[in-house]
């Protein structure tokens, strides 16, 4: 009936059948042992929102209206007693080793209690995830090896990201951009490193963190192909705090100004540049856009996640009220319209968790979660003792060639078609959950009335942290241009995006 | 909104807009503030002496005889700075409304003394209490009515020195209103209740034990004198989102001019226009609309509680979803209390629960057509 030519021309043919179905492709290939551990994930998620965040959530977002001021290391020493900055730390590096994709459930699970703790911990992996895309390893261990310690010492070391710049925020997330764009942030090759100048602003975590994963140029009249990834300690001569900015949501996490005025960063925390970049296969400019898409592509389901999160918790905030009050004499969960509305809700947060679902697969085939996602990798790594791994992997890692090795794998490895389709899905997932996020919020307080104003009633909160997830890792309208970017327009030869 | 040839109201209209201008734009992040900060006790008491707290009360009563529209013209102006005072004078024109479609005009004859706070009447103005049926029961004493129960979310609670109070009397249907002093020792008030939007509009949750009150109009009339204010604070309602859209789109508008990314004014990006496009659009529906069914209302022309309650609907909902678009349009900045933007976004969704939950006001709308 049909051929196996004709069976490849057909499911080839856009829209591809591999660009679809990621979840039935992925489904069969899965490690049994992981949706084990997923459920254990989930499960620790709840006892953590039982004991910590549900009781603190108010008072936290309450305590930051009174006193912006406040830095919640409170909080962050209990994620840190909880292991939370460490569980998705490869063993190799001294970290428990969960998979990733089960991060994201996990973090959904705290965002549907309390969107600015999750980001709290989420960030975290942000800084993480921008720390291995440069694939180098040394730098990997040490900044690992701190986090590590920092959980064993209680003194918790957080990672951040620092990329967007007063005058360019939308510019330096996409690289056809970022060469019209008004880039300060100056990264000048000196001896045995690089001085680093410019602002960086919004930096979630800023003040808490230890180490910033920070973006800079080292030619700034050409900043596509002059990329520089570096690690900057807090407390490094030349780099400061600015201020801290007053949100209107997630007040419990920090944005904060990163100043950089002649600090010096050595060439053992320079993370990648140019120069290291002109290894791989693609040009310098197209290797930094690969960089940006294989973060984005895992953080942007991420962020799906959280967004999933609120979604969730807005319903839950209706439901709860809907089966305790009665509105013209009935229970308002009586009402057919009620009802109708609680489905459109319950259908909105279970979509929201399926565009990440189906974004953390399109990953686990084709993106950052391949690696350690195949069967035989998962379980070599799951059953072998933690010791053991770091004993054999340590000095391993200090080596160039094993940052060569991963980076050859890692980058050359993966061909255009799958750096877009997992950079198309992350942006799906990321406005797609988002404006659903929103909308459960919205439709939440127009069941409450005046009960859903209030800030103990939890909604408003909600949407106030809520907001916040359509603008960053780029605002939804620049995820909307990356899906056309990377899901439409490669089968449309005429199609040019920014450049109308 | 569109003020006409009216003399007065194009005169309420520069007034109200330059008070904006001058009074609220400057400390709008501070007064924002409450109850962390200062509550803005000059603002209001010089809107006061502006006489906006009583232009719809019959110059009989010492007010300025307006109609809607005139309400409307400064709630629109105003809350396109800061829709807090908007929220205040909302909240104390829907108490007078109250009392004057009792018949209670006597209770409300402000005098040259006067001040805003000895004046204003703190009112439950997002709840409809023939939804959400009240927490207060009354009972008959010799010199009146005693009240006995709780009221959550009582706007101006806090700072008013009276308050119109729905109860049910022991033993009858329905449910009435009752004047009552707020400083009676039988009244607890909580802190200021910490909301979502008009934070300088504060409300409280109240206790009351045996508290003296007056019966407003006649016994279980509590649900026809609201519906009556309600027919026409709807617009008000209205007129308020209105305000906060049209300040919401021309913050937009300004920055999307000055902002640059890709080498270009964002404004010259045609994504951003068509949302531009899409806010002025609902802002230009939103004006017409109000501006239409105020003359409506004004001139008592067959139909017109119907067209408020629509104009109501229609704006309040397209307010939610513009001042979301609002703080996209500016992205991080957008998101951050140095713009009004924020505010917007929350004050937008608080308004839109003026009177009641929002989707039963949907069902009341087409109840009342069913009839
Ligand atoms: C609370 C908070 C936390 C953050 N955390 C971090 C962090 O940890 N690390 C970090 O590096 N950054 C962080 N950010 C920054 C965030 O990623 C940026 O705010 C976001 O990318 C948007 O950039 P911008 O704010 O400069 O907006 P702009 O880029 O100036 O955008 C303004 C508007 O213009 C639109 N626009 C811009 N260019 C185009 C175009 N070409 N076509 C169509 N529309 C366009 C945008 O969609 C937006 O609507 C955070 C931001 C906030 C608010």
């Amino acid at each position: 009936m049909i051929s196996r030519r004709e069976i490849k021309t057909h499911l080839n043919t856009p829209p591809r059948f591999d660009d679809m179905f990621l979840s039935l492709m992925a489904a069969p290939r899965l490690p049994k042992a992981m949706v084990k551990e997923i459920r254990r994930v989930v499960a620790i998620a709840r006892k953590f929102n039982h004991s910590v965040v549900r009781p603190y959530a108010l008072e936290l977002d309450r305590k930051m209206q009174e006193n912006p001021g406040f830095l919640p290391w409170d909080f962050v020493e209990k994620a840190n007693e909880w292991g939370f900055y460490t569980m998705w730390i490869p063993k190799i590096f001294g970290g428990k080793g969960y998979s990733m994709p089960s991060l994201s459930y996990f973090m959904e699970e705290i965002g549907s209690a309390c969107l600015a703790m999750a980001n709290l911990i989420g960030v975290h992996y942000l800084g993480l995830a921008s720390l291995s895309a440069a694939w180098n390893m040394k730098i990997m261990k040490r900044l690992c090896a701190d986090v590590v310690d920092g959980e064993a010492s209680r003194t918790p070391c957080l990672i951040s990201l620092a990329i967007t710049e007063p005058g360019a925020g939308t510019d330096v997330e996409e690289i056809e951009l970022a060469d019209r764009g008004n880039i300060t942030c100056h990264a000048e090759r000196v001896a045995g490193g690089y001085k680093l100048n410019g602002t960086k602003i919004f930096i979630s975590n800023g003040h808490l963190s230890k180490w910033h994963i920070v973006i800079a140029y080292a030619d700034l009249k050409k900043p596509s192909e002059t990329t520089v990834s570096l690690a900057v300690k807090t407390g490094t001569p030349g780099f400061s705090f600015g201020r801290k900015e007053r949100k209107m949501g997630q007040k419990g996490c920090p944005a904060s100004e990163l100043i950089f005025k002649d600090c010096f960063v050595p060439d053992e925390l320079v993370l990648i540049d140019a120069d290291q970049m002109s290894g791989f296969k693609r040009p310098v400019r197209e290797s930094a856009m690969q960089m940006i898409h294989y973060v984005t592509a895992g953080t942007r389901a991420g962020v799906a996640a959280f967004a999933a999160g609120a979604a969730r918790g807005a319903f839950e905030e209706a439901l709860a009220f809907a089966s305790q009050t009665r509105v013209e004499d009935k229970l308002l969960i009586n009402h057919e319209w009620a009802q109708c509305l609680l489905a459109e809700m319950y259908k909105n947060y279970a979509l929201s968790r399926l565009s990440y679902i189906e974004s953390n697969y399109a990953n686990g085939l084709y993106g950052s979660f391949r690696e350690l996602q195949k069967k035989p990798m998962y379980y070599y790594y799951k059953l072998t003792p933690a010791g053991w791994l770091r004993k054999m992997f340590s000095s391993l890692m200090e080596k160039p060639a094993m940052t060569r090795i991963y980076r050859k794998m890692q980058m050359d490895g993966q061909t255009d078609a799958e750096i877009l389709r997992t950079s198309g899905w992350g942006s799906l997932a990321k406005f797609a959950a988002t404006d659903l996020g929103i909308k459960n919020c919205h439709l939440a307080l127009e069941m409450m009335g005046q009960a859903g104003l209030r800030q103990d009633r939890r909604v408003e909160k909600i949407l106030r942290d809520a907001k916040l997830l359509q603008i960053y890792e780029g605002t939804n309208q620049l995820n909307r241009l990356n899906l056309f970017n990377c899901l439409i327009a490669p089968d449309y030869p005429q199609a040019v995006v920014f450049d109308e | 909104m569109i003020p006409g040839q009216d003399k007065e109201l194009r005169l309420l209209d520069r007034a109200s807009a330059e008070f904006a201008k001058k009074e609220l734009r400057p400390a709008r992040e501070e007064n924002d503030k409450y109850p962390f900060g200062p509550f803005f006790d000059a603002v209001l008491e010089k809107a006061y002496s502006l006489d906006f707290f009583n232009l719809m009360l019959p110059e009989a009563q010492g007010g300025m005889g307006r109609g809607i529209q005139s309400l409307c013209v400064i709630l629109y102006n105003l809350c396109q700075e800061d829709a807090s005072l908007g929220g205040i004078i909302f909240t104390h024109a829907a108490s007078q409304q109250v009392l004057l479609s009792a018949g209670a005009e006597s209770l409300l004859k402000p005098t040259a003394a006067d001040t805003a706070k000895t004046s204003l009447i703190a009112f439950p103005s997002f709840n409809n209490p023939g939804e959400v049926e009240p927490a207060v029961t009354a009972y008959k004493n010799s010199g009146g009515h005693l009240l006995s129960g709780s009221v959550e979310y009582l706007v101006l609670g806090g700072i008013a020195a009276k308050a119109l109070i729905p109860a049910r009397i022991e033993g009858k249907p329905g449910y009435s209103f009752f004047l009552t002093d707020l400083s009676h020792p039988g009244i607890q008030k909580s802190q200021p209740v910490l909301s979502l939007g008009l934070h300088a509009c504060p409300a409280v949750d109240i206790t009351l034990q045996k508290v003296n009150a007056t019966l407003v109009g006649a016994e279980g009339g509590g649900d026809r004198y609201f519906n009556a204010m309600a027919d026409q604070m709807h617009l008000a309602a209205a007129a308020m989102a209105a305000g906060i859209m049209k300040g919401s789109f021309k913050e937009a508008f300004d920055y999307c001019k000055a902002r640059e990314q890709g080498g270009r004014k964002i404004i010259n990006w045609s994504e951003m226009k068509m949302i531009l496009a899409d806010m002025a659009l609902r802002v230009k529906c939103a004006e017409m609309m109000i501006s239409r069914a105020c003359l409506s209302a004004d001139r008592r022309e067959k139909g017109w509680e119907p067209c408020a309650r629509a104009a109501n609907l229609w704006v309040c909902a397209a307010a939610c979803g513009l001042t979301t678009d609002g703080i996209q349009l500016l992205g991080g900045v957008g998101y951050m209390k140095d713009f009004g933007q924020e505010k917007r976004f929350r004050d937008a969704a608080q308004v839109q629960s003026l009177l009641g939950i929002a989707r039963m006001k949907k069902i009341k709308f087409i109840e009342a057509m069913m009839r």
